[in-house]
């Protein structure tokens, strides 16, 4: 009888450190989790926008060329009908891409939509970003300065690109199955980490 | 509960042990479980955050000045373009010279150099490195610790590396320096480009 009580009371011990070693490990991670979340979103972000933001300078720029030209020439006006109108579908292409990432959206088939879409947007722009070019005449910017310059940068964005389309995917490291002294680099803040588990997780763009 | 433990004061050396023993083992075990749960349900928040406050305004900015620029240097480098206002060519050439320079420089200027600090993220890797000499740790504990404390460290030196390295680096202010004379440039052409480019500050750390 006296050992069966100790054996329950030792059950319950274990459980209540274990929740409470949870619990600041929880906190603890999350941290970690914002930290590097953070780090990677910051990138892609930074990555994607300095594309459009080029275009829609590059748009904008032209635009105030032609107005400006057209003012003093007729001929030059009636000739930039053409790239007045592509860069009005350029700029409102731009337009329709949010500046928040759409994740977070709590209805999960409204989500995978509207991930979709972005893609999509993307490569109407460029293309016609690049049809803009051609009716001006002049040669299209063929990369974001950054992906040439930083490979590692790209690295991460194709990483986050992959996620898209998984709509729920497997979770990879279920906590309660863990083995003791595995070794998943949580603490690090550095590139490497960001490329580890986090990213399979769902960073879904 | 009390009880049972106080009816056990002979052996309360042997207790203690165990006591402790299990403690340290749940808890470790608990706190792991529970830094990689924790951080695989904030890290999507993260990406959010650093996508929506830091990476798509940084980048946006950046871009917009990026294609700005470079279509005044195409329009400028095109001698054959009637001159809005019959310039002598020596002050069109002085537009030329600072169009290219305006360009070549926004075109040096990489994420890093402009990304700000993320300071939660540098105050908790002082916290680790703080905690590194805790009292009372378990083997296992100190060594992750210690592994910690290292990481961070490593990560540390990367950047203040970086900093060195980066002496010659473009920062915010030479980028906002860029912002105003493009717009010097866009005013003497006489463009108005729907966009008000002094409006244009990169976020500060």
């Amino acid at each position: 009888m006296y050992s069966e009580f100790d054996l329950e009371a030792l059950l319950h011990v274990e459980q209540s450190f274990y929740d409470a070693g949870y619990q600041d490990g929880f906190a603890h991670g999350r941290i970690h989790g914002l930290i590097e979340g953070r780090a990677l979103g910051r990138e892609k972000g930074f990555e994607i926008w300095e594309e459009l933001g080029f275009y829609e300078g590059f748009a904008l720029t032209w635009r105030a060329l032609l107005v400006k030209q057209g003012k003093e020439d007729e001929y030059v006006y009636i000739f930039s009908q053409r790239p007045s109108q592509h860069i009005r579908y350029l700029l409102n292409s731009i337009s329709q891409i949010p500046r928040i990432n759409p994740s977070d959206t709590s209805a999960h088939s409204e989500e995978a939509s509207e991930e979709l879409d972005i893609p999509k947007l993307l490569w109407q722009i460029r293309s016609r970003y690049k049809v803009l070019c051609s009716s001006l005449g002049v040669r299209p910017r063929l990369l974001p300065a950054e992906s040439l310059e930083d490979q590692g940068q790209k690295e991460d964005a194709q990483m986050v690109d992959a996620t898209i389309g998984q709509d729920s995917p497997p979770s990879q490291v279920d906590p309660q199955r863990v083995a003791p002294g595995s070794s998943i680099p949580v603490w690090k803040l550095d590139n490497a980490g960001v490329r580890k588990p986090v990213t399979n997780h769902d960073l879904n763009f | 509960m009390d009880s049972l433990w106080d009816e056990n004061a002979d052996n309360s050396s042997v207790t203690d042990v165990e006591w402790s023993r299990i403690s340290d083992e749940y808890t470790n075990s608990g706190y792991r479980d529970g830094i990689t749960a924790g951080k695989e349900a904030s890290s999507q928040e993260g990406f959010d955050a650093g996508y929506a406050t830091v990476g798509v305004p940084l980048g946006h900015q950046l871009g917009l000045l990026r294609g700005v620029s470079s279509v005044l240097l195409s329009f400028l480098k095109d001698s054959s373009d009637p001159s809005p206002s019959p310039s002598p060519q020596s002050q069109r050439q002085a537009l030329l010279v600072e169009a290219q320079d305006i360009a070549s420089q926004l075109a040096r200027v990489r994420f890093s150099d402009i990304v700000p600090r993320d300071l939660e993220a540098e105050q908790h890797a002082r916290e680790h490195l703080e905690k590194e000499d805790g009292a009372d740790e378990n083997e296992e504990t100190a060594r992750r610790r210690e592994m910690e404390g290292i990481e961070d460290m490593l990560a540390n030196l990367g950047a203040s590396g970086k900093a060195k390295d980066t002496s010659g680096r473009p920062t915010v202010d030479d980028v906002h320096a860029l912002r105003d004379r493009l717009a010097v440039l866009a005013e003497r052409l006489g463009l108005s480009l729907g966009i008000d480019l002094k409006a244009i500050a990169l976020p500060h750390g």
